[in-house]
């Protein structure tokens, strides 16, 4: 099984890597708390992901299963944050 | 006079090279503001059905409205009005920069150009001494629009083109400092006129009703915005690509000619990127605009300018797959130097790149590839060999080539930046948009998809009421003339605040996916004035602006530029979006593409249209439009 996450901007220079992939995960849930485990304490990753959404392959999991949204070999798991642009 | 206007109309003649100024129409200021809805309104009354764009019949018209002139912050922006040459039908685009304060400083509401010179022409007007100068241009003719500005020097505010409207370009635009009126083709138009630069000064003082009671609240407002997440925060630091990381995460960022919605590489054509890698100074802001959303990046031989936008570097740079900043940066430049929309010409760029894919047309320029691109564009400017089909656009485009299926514009203007697979309201608005495929004429997917509160944009809720209601909101904030990205300020700090993974975030986000009625009626409401722009037009005209004051207005100017389309030949067969996005899912969640048939009836209801997409008399007559 392979899930590829997408961290967000500031996550990624916190973490110094955009992008990382787990070799297992069930759910949205284990995404966030694998995602966690690779911060140091002092990188503060409850800041950095508490006004940010997540997507799976696009799909904000706020309209399917929440965390427990289930995941499948080959997903995409992305932190967003609201933006707006022009 | 009403308060707020300069009261004052300049009709030039350029064959003739005459002016005069006529007195500003009370009645029209009363039902359409300004900018926007006072330009439709003179175009629908003074041209007749079927004008080609690009002759002397086809007026251009500049239109600033109330707030212009005022310190209000995002209050310096003009609209350009005529026929657009893109799409044969409505065209307006609006610009910031300091030309609206200078046209009222000069004492004047609205310009309107008349036929055509037959030699290159500038036009001086001096607003103080009623003075019109007619000034041959052939020293001008050719140069760029920074080059152009230059000359003209900074004491008068200018709006210029460069070779690109010179040539007409269908998609060329009108330069106001490093900004641009950019879409519809509204410089090809100055350009068939001869036109090369209007320029401005004067030091008359906008009259307001509530001299005081505008600057107290101004002042509020100011503080507002910069403690404000987007206007304070986001679009101050990141400008407008602070927003490429969600769009890529949400799976709507075009990518390969919207093939796809998400790019590897969008990470380092980001707002964010820029800031860390690229920003050597954030100047570029519209005259008195405390959000400074505009950026200053260094460009190879060009020193420092403008830095690209969301829709640049979306369009130039996933679009084509290309995720070098620098590139980018480099073909923004040369873009605004020529004076073309970078919309527009991004995704022409990657239809003929898809095109070259397919083996169907060779424009020397590949997906992926910047090779070729830099003197594509400059050829596309100055019509030279395949640029000058490219210069037509993609619709045009694909009529002699084909392509149909991946030429991506509504009525002819290119899509913007929003893949509306994810963004279901946003590809309403697309499809009705009576000049095409654009976001800034409504910005459903604000509230839909990329805000802090947003809905499921995938299911049918609401996503063809979205559209009505910001549609509407647009077209009376291009009248006043405001920047559209007021309307970000719209919620609250503490909505920005809340985690969008938790149980009430979630439960706000479903409870407003079912407030249709109770949204619509709030928004209709004839009360007091509410939100900023509300009060500062009531404080400056002493007219009352509620929301459904607004709400009333918008839906009249867009009522007018649909029957503006329906003369000219658009109908609901134009109310369509490209069949890409129709047929082709993005989405494991899909089965299909965009389902717009099934919101378009709707929509035509909502607006009070027939089935067939026309304005009932009803209609017509509810909103006291004349036709
Ligand atoms: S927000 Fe940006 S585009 Fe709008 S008025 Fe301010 S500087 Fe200009």
């Amino acid at each position: 099984m392979s899930i590829q996450v997408e961290l967000t901007y500031d996550m990624s220079k916190a973490l110094g890597q955009r992008s990382f992939e787990l070799e297992t995960a069930a759910t949205v849930r284990e995404v966030v708390a694998q995602t966690a485990a690779r911060f140091a304490e002092g990188d503060d990753f409850d800041k950095l992901v508490r006004c940010t959404a997540v997507a799976v392959n696009g799909v904000l999991v706020n309209y399917r299963k929440g965390l427990k949204t289930k995941l499948v070999d080959g997903d995409l798991v992305g932190f967003v944050k609201s933006s707006a642009g022009g | 006079m009403i308060k707020g206007y300069a009261g004052r109309v300049l009709e030039i003649d350029l064959a003739t090279q005459t002016f005069s100024f006529q007195p500003l129409d009370e009645e029209i200021a009363r039902l359409y503001i300004g900018g926007k809805g006072y330009g439709t309104r003179l175009l629908y009354d003074r041209t007749e059905a079927g004008i080609d764009p690009l002759g002397p019949e086809n007026p251009l018209i500049f239109a600033t409205g109330p707030l212009n002139g005022s310190v209000a912050p995002q209050s310096n922006r003009f609209a350009v009005v005529c026929k657009s040459p893109l799409t044969g039908g409505i065209g307006n685009a609006t610009c910031g920069g300091n030309y609206a304060y200078g046209m009222k400083r000069a004492g004047i509401d609205i310009i309107v150009v008349s036929h055509q010179s037959e030699h290159p022409i500038r036009i001086e007007v001096n607003g103080d001494r009623d003075e019109v100068e007619f000034i041959d241009a052939t020293d001008l003719w050719g140069k760029g629009t920074y080059e152009t500005q230059e000359i003209l020097g900074k004491k008068k505010a200018h709006a210029v083109i460069g070779p690109a409207g010179e040539n007409r370009v269908l998609y060329a635009g009108i330069v106001s400092n490093e900004r641009i009126a950019g879409r519809t083709g509204v410089g090809a138009v100055m350009g068939s006129k001869r036109l090369k630069a209007i320029s401005v000064t004067g030091t008359r003082k906008l009259e307001m009703d509530d001299p005081e009671a505008f600057k107290t609240y101004t002042k509020e407002i100011r503080e507002m915005f910069k403690e404000h997440p987007v206007m304070g925060s986001s679009l101050k630091r990141f400008g407008t690509a602070g927003i490429v990381n969600t769009t890529n995460a949400r799976g709507m960022l075009p990518t390969k000619n919207f093939q796809k919605g998400h790019f590897d590489d969008a990470m380092t054509i980001s707002g964010e990127y820029m800031e860390d890698h690229e920003l050597v100074g954030v100047k570029s802001s519209c005259l008195h605009c405390p959000v400074t959303c505009g950026r200053d990046v260094e460009v190879e031989g060009k020193g420092r300018v403008k830095g690209p936008e969301y829709e640049t570097v979306a369009l130039m740079g996933s679009n084509l797959l290309i995720g070098d900043l620098k590139k980018v940066s480099e073909w923004n430049f040369l873009a605004d130097d020529l004076g073309m929309d970078t919309i527009s010409l991004g995704a022409t760029l990657s239809f003929a790149m898809e095109l070259q894919e397919r083996g169907m047309f060779d424009a020397g320029v590949k997906f992926g590839e910047s090779e070729g691109v830099s003197e594509l564009i400059r050829d596309i400017g100055h019509r030279r060999g395949v640029g000058d089909d490219l210069a037509n656009g993609s619709k045009k485009m694909s009529e002699k080539i084909g392509g149909h299926d991946f030429a991506m514009h509504v009525k002819g203007l290119e899509l913007s930046a929003y893949d509306p697979r994810g963004s279901f309201a946003q590809g309403v608005e697309y499809a009705t948009t009576n000049r095409g495929g654009c976001h800034v004429q409504g910005a459903s997917m604000y509230l839909e998809s990329v805000g802090p509160l947003t809905i499921n944009p995938q299911n049918l809720k609401l996503k063809a009421d979205i559209p009505v209601l910001m549609q509407n909101t647009a077209c009376a904030i291009n009248s006043m003339v405001l920047c559209i990205f007021t309307t970000y300020a719209m919620f609250p700090a503490a909505i920005h605040d809340m985690d969008p993974k938790s149980l009430t975030h979630r439960m706000m986000s479903k409870a407003f996916e079912n407030s249709g009625p109770v949204m619509r009626m709030a928004m209709g409401m004839k009360g007091k004035p509410m939100l900023w722009f509300e009060k500062w037009l009531t404080y400056i005209t002493g007219q009352t602006f509620s929301s459904g004051h607004l709400q009333e207005i918008g839906a009249r100017i867009f009522n007018l530029e649909r029957m503006y389309n329906l003369r000219e030949g658009l109908t609901s067969k134009d109310d369509t979006l490209p069949p890409r996005i129709l047929n082709e899912s993005i989405y494991e969640t899909m089965d299909s593409g965009h389902p717009l048939g099934e919101l378009l009836p709707r929509y035509y209801k909502l607006r009070g249209w027939n089935a067939d997409g026309v304005p009932t008399a009803k209609t017509l007559d509810r909103l006291q439009i004349r036709i």
